[in-house]
């Protein structure tokens, strides 16, 4: 397995002026982030409003990225301290901020928070994990356990193919039809 | 087709494969493979239970949406820019100190010009300037034989006059003046006397 050469290469090409590879970047590691700033914030709708100040952040400070540690825990670090900021500058606010309690039934917070955790939205999540987990249990043994070695344990291809006993090219071709069964199943619920 | 995610499914797993840069030109400039991208994103992050309470399925449109918009209020956000910006501040930082002081200095010099007009102490120059028009215009020769007005200042004044030349007088002027205090409407003392000292020095 290699060590993230496609954040290296993503990375290159923003601090070469190219904003689409920032577009991936943002697309792999949106759900991550959310998650790590969901530690610090419980709300949902807050930890989206975080998340997309941590990855602004980033674009806007990824000149001085150097490469000496991985992009992701680099951008980690971000988010959380864009996380802890956030619950420092609450805490200042919620000092001196008062709501008319005749306005308290319109009041959506400082920042006009948008309601992302809206009904919808967490029914569609439902349900993309249900179906993820329905296509999985669906998949021939072979590719279940391509898949399975390779997102939930994490191995290399290398590694599977010893665990699997066979080449590294059946491994990595077990890993992409597994993934594009599930895919099928899955898109139509995306677009 | 196959080909290209059976590629994109390897390069989302970190192989390079044969042409990793021309993989990675494909899915930037397509946004039916990057759709497919996210789609292995989310199978996996699903497997590993990393998926957020309620997926923003816009998320990155928005981010990006913001970083555009950012980038066209203040132009200096785009990366190329702020590399430029930075690297011009590194060359220019030097010269910032020269720069503010020679902008103090200039305010300085531009305030004192003033204040020293004001303070009653002209330029040399424009001493030299102004006393030579005093002298030119002195010795003129006004039309008509009059006097210059500077000529005409008394080099005494009437009292110092009487002083020395009718002492007995400013003697009976003094004694007057004492013993006829308490007619007067003013403050006795000192004030009487000066008014009549200030008459006579106008005069």
């Amino acid at each position: 397995m290699g060590t993230n050469l496609l954040d290296a290469d993503l990375v290159k090409r923003v601090q070469a002026g190219d904003t689409g590879a920032f577009d991936i970047l943002v697309q792999k590691y949106q759900h991550k982030v959310i998650n790590l700033v969901g530690r610090f914030v419980s709300d949902q709708a807050e930890c989206q409003d975080i998340a997309q100040d941590a990855f602004i952040k980033a674009f806007r400070a990824i000149d001085n990225f150097r490469g000496d540690s991985q992009f992701y825990t680099w951008l980690y670090r971000i988010a959380a301290n864009t996380a802890k900021n956030h619950l420092a500058s609450r805490a200042r606010k919620s000092a001196n901020y008062t709501v008319d309690v005749d306005d308290a039934e319109h009041f959506e917070g400082e920042s006009g928070l948008k309601e992302y955790a809206n009904p919808e939205n967490l029914l569609l999540t439902d349900e993309i994990r249900a179906t993820i987990f329905s296509a999985i249990e669906k998949l021939p043994d072979d590719l279940k356990s391509a898949i399975t070695l390779r997102e939930i344990d994490g191995l290399s291809y290398e590694e599977i193919a010893d665990v699997m006993d066979c080449p590294i090219g059946t491994v990595r071709s077990r890993i992409f039809r597994a993934r594009d069964v599930i895919d099928k199943e899955l898109r139509p619920l995306l677009e | 087709m196959t080909e290209h995610n059976e590629k994109l499914s390897y390069l989302l797993d970190d192989y390079r494969g044969d042409n990793p840069e021309a993989t990675l030109d494909e899915v930037i400039g397509d946004v039916n493979l990057q759709y497919r991208m996210r789609r292995y994103q989310i199978i996996g992050d699903a497997m590993r239970h990393e998926l957020p309470q309620a997926i923003d399925t816009d998320f990155h449109q928005s981010v990006m949406a913001r970083i555009r918009e950012q980038a066209e209020d203040s132009p200096q956000m785009s990366t190329q820019d702020s590399t430029a910006s930075r690297l011009s501040w590194l060359t220019l930082r030097p010269f910032a100190g020269l720069a503010v002081a020679a902008s103090v200095a200039l305010v300085t010099v531009a305030l004192w010009q003033p204040l020293k007009q004001e303070s009653g102490q002209p330029d040399d120059n424009l001493v030299s300037a102004d006393q030579q028009k005093i002298e030119q215009l002195a010795g003129q020769q006004v039309k008509g034989g009059a006097v210059p007005v500077s000529n005409r200042v008394q080099a005494l004044g009437t009292r110092w006059k009487l002083e020395h030349e009718m002492p007995g007088l400013q003697q009976k002027l003094n004694a007057y003046l004492v013993n006829h205090t308490e007619y007067s409407n003013s403050v006795q003392g000192l004030i009487p006397q000066a008014r009549v000292a200030g008459f006579d020095a106008q005069q």
